[in-house]
């Protein structure tokens, strides 16, 4: 299949299958799907592994600042030359997410990063602590997001 | 007052400074480099450099180490590595941070897992500045700091005399 058939095929199965989403072809090889709300996040993630689009490539965070008050979770899948991405909306205040890790075991430590660096809760996940952060980094601290700000001083070793 | 106390302390302590300064062992650390500073000190103990010929070994175990070779910023993860691995050489032990991110933390610095430069953790001695530094400036500065325990600063009991061995010309 070449790129506008793959594409198609994408959005087929992204929009005509779920009710709600609306894509939008960024680029000609990049679809970006915007589902309405978390729990679209599971069935079109089954569905593209029943179609065979693509494999989970990365997960990205995305925090629009707290004017906003939101945040963004981006779900990349690969198909050959064409990017899938699925995006979900979140409030910034308490934000999860279901755990892919039933269909996509490999997500997992892409998920548990997406929950230690955004404090987006992952639902469902085997283990759910830290992975990349250091030990005795504080509790409820989250370093990308937008209203955390690096000091001289590391985070919870200030000297005062 | 060493001498009436401890008659052989003198000689001892020449014999020991004589035999550090001719043959100092290096533990290599990288708390966090990005691993080229690392590959220029592997490249520093090459026969084309060999750094050797100063009696300079790489060890790999802190107990039989003299001199502390740190690359990197300290992450927040090795820093207790660090100050564990300092506390575990004995005195007399000395650190030679490589690099600008050893240095300052360089491109890391401010980074939400970085403490900063290797100075914010563990005293150190000498500092070789470079991104990374080349075979010679680490030469260099392993030297300098050979030399300057022949004329130890207050406080560390290096005791000298004029017979000790003098250091070789460093190689332009």
């Amino acid at each position: 299949m070449n790129v506008e058939e793959l594409i198609q095929r994408a959005r087929t199965i992204t929009e005509e299958w779920l009710w709600k989403t609306t894509t939008e072809l960024t680029t000609p090889d990049h679809l970006s799907v915007w589902l309405s709300t978390a729990k679209d996040l599971i069935p079109i993630v089954a569905m593209l592994r029943v179609q065979r689009m693509g494999y989970l490539a990365a997960i990205t965070g995305l925090d629009l600042g707290t004017e906003a008050d939101e945040m963004e979770a981006l779900y990349h899948f690969c198909t050959g030359p064409v990017t899938v991405t699925l995006r979900v909306k979140l409030p910034r205040q308490d934000p999860s997410l279901p755990s892919l890790s039933q269909i996509i075991p490999s997500a997992e430590p892409l998920e548990r990063e997406l929950q230690e660096m955004y404090g987006i809760r992952i639902n469902g996940l085997r283990n759910p602590a830290r992975l990349y952060l250091s030990d005795d980094w504080p509790q409820g601290v989250y370093p990308m997001r937008k209203d955390f700000q690096p000091g001289e001083e590391p985070v919870g070793m200030e000297v005062n | 007052m060493g001498n009436i106390q401890y008659p052989w302390k003198h000689t001892l302590d020449t014999l020991r400074t004589w035999a550090r300064v001719n043959s100092p062992w290096v533990l290599h650390f990288n708390s966090g480099s990005c691993n080229g500073c690392d590959i220029e000190i592997l490249a520093t103990i090459t026969p084309r450099y060999d750094l050797e010929r100063f009696g300079i070994k790489l060890q790999g175990s802190p107990r039989h180490a003299d001199v502390l070779l740190c690359t990197g910023p300290v992450t927040r993860q090795a820093r207790e590595r660090l100050v564990r691995i300092y506390e575990i050489m004995h005195e007399p032990k000395f650190v030679v941070a490589i690099g600008s991110c050893a240095l300052s933390g360089g491109a890391f610095r401010g980074c939400y897992n970085v403490m900063g430069g290797i100075d914010k953790v563990i005293p150190v001695d000498a500092y070789i500045p470079g991104c990374p530094p080349r075979p010679e400036a680490i030469i260099n500065g392993v030297v300098a700091l050979l030399g300057s325990l022949q004329t130890p600063p207050a406080g560390q009991s290096l005791e000298l005399d004029d017979r000790s061995n003098r250091l070789p010309e460093v190689p332009a």
